[in-house]
């Protein structure tokens, strides 16, 4: 049977949607036990609780940064089903689902996609995309594999499950001035970088925060380390990976 | 999307980019494709192509199937099918490949080396292992060259956009 994490819910439309997904889940014969978070009990505890049961399938019912904290602790341990509420883009293209109902049903059909993490040194697991976003243009060093090192000006990082990493800039060049009066000129130039490895040490001048679902949840420097195949998640039949 | 280890230890992915603003040293090594527009001091490997854009500068051997460079490389090339040197590329060091082109702008200066069935006399030779080697001499002027020479004491100051 399957164990519900809810986030807390937010507003009278979320309660609403909640109610909804009870009626799909009973009408599809999969409801399970239901849970929802709060200030007082975090997603974290109530995963641990529900492993503690003996459930085999946890299921995240809520946005990124909740769905992140569950998959963080059920990794390796059961397998995790998402009903997206409020998600991005990456939990939805992962599952193949955007709506409730979809979801629902990939939870019955429960076609497993077993999916990599990456881990923030010591030990921090992340399943969701982490960015790193300077106010201004920093600077950003790696060493990949302790193999390569490379530095950059960067506005975005983006490091994705994969330990595959975005690196994008863009800058204005100065602008030349004709007899010194009328300027002229000033591109904008676009870098993109893409690497990816094992192991990635990650520096940033100044030091800056790691974000996932646009919350902190570590400061560079950091090290991310590959968990290969260390997730089993539902997806919809027919999803590609 | 899958990701493995080969034998060496290195990962296979979607492939790497070195954007323009990026320099890079050591041994980038990857199964897939690698693009580069930025500064790399160190080796380029890849069992697939690569290709050195119009901004990039490699100072290193370059390695891979096909290779199609547009910046300047500093080093070595060996292409295990097709070498292209495109208008604006600049080559100092020698070359091997079984297909080249080369566009009417391009500089090299360095070796060719062409493993070929047949001898210089045009007798096929016993084993494919054997190579003819040609030597090729640049063609650009001695103030190009020496311009190139002295562009090549790039750092890490170089990347520092001029404005924001």
């Amino acid at each position: 049977m399957y164990y519900y994490i809810l986030e807390a819910p937010s507003n009278r439309a979320v309660r609403q949607t909640y109610q909804r997904l009870r009626d799909t889940l009973t009408n599809l014969g999969i409801a399970g036990e239901m849970v929802a978070s709060s200030p007082a009990r975090t997603p974290e505890e109530l995963t641990v609780m529900g492993l503690e049961k003996g459930y085999s399938t946890i299921v995240a019912v809520g946005g990124d940064y909740h769905i992140n904290q569950i998959a963080t602790i059920v990794m390796n341990r059961a397998v995790l089903g998402i009903v997206p509420i409020n998600a991005s883009k990456q939990v939805t293209d992962l599952i193949g689902v955007t709506d409730i109902k979809a979801a629902a049903e990939s939870l019955k059909f429960r076609r497993l996609t077993t999916v990599s993490t990456i881990l923030v040194e010591p030990d921090l697991p992340i399943f969701l995309n982490a960015e790193i976003i300077p106010p201004k243009m920093a600077k950003i060093s790696l060493v990949i594999d302790n193999r390569v090192r490379a530095f950059a000006y960067f506005n975005r990082a983006v490091i994705n499950r994969s330990l595959e990493i975005e690196i994008t800039s863009t800058h204005l060049t100065e602008a030349k001035k004709l007899f010194g009066l009328f300027e002229m000129g000033g591109n904008v130039i676009t870098s993109e970088s893409h690497f990816h490895g094992r192991s990635i040490r990650i520096v940033t001048d100044p030091e800056l925060p790691l974000l996932v679902a646009g919350k902190p949840i570590a400061q560079a420097p950091v090290t991310l380390r590959l968990l290969p195949e260390s997730l089993k998640v539902i997806t919809r039949r027919g999803t590609v990976s | 999307m899958l990701k493995g280890t080969t034998a060496n230890g290195e990962t296979s992915g979607p492939g790497t980019t070195v954007g323009v603003n990026v320099a890079l040293s050591g041994t980038l090594k990857d199964q897939n494709d690698i693009h580069i527009y930025g500064l790399i001091d160190g080796e380029v490997i890849s069992e697939r192509t690569v290709t050195v854009g119009k901004t990039a500068q490699v100072k290193g051997p370059v390695r891979g199937n096909i290779v199609t460079i547009a910046g300047v490389v500093r080093g070595s090339i060996d292409a295990a099918e097709k070498l292209e040197l495109l208008d604006s590329a600049k080559i100092f060091g020698s070359i091997s490949t079984k297909d080249l082109v080369i566009h009417s702008g391009a500089i090299f200066v360095g070796k060719c080396t062409m493993p070929s069935d047949f001898d210089e006399s045009g007798e096929p030779v016993a084993t494919d292992e054997e190579a003819v080697p040609v030597h090729v001499e640049t063609t650009a002027s001695e103030s190009d060259t020496s311009e190139e020479l002295a562009s090549a004491d790039t750092g890490e100051a170089d990347l520092k956009p001029e404005e924001e």
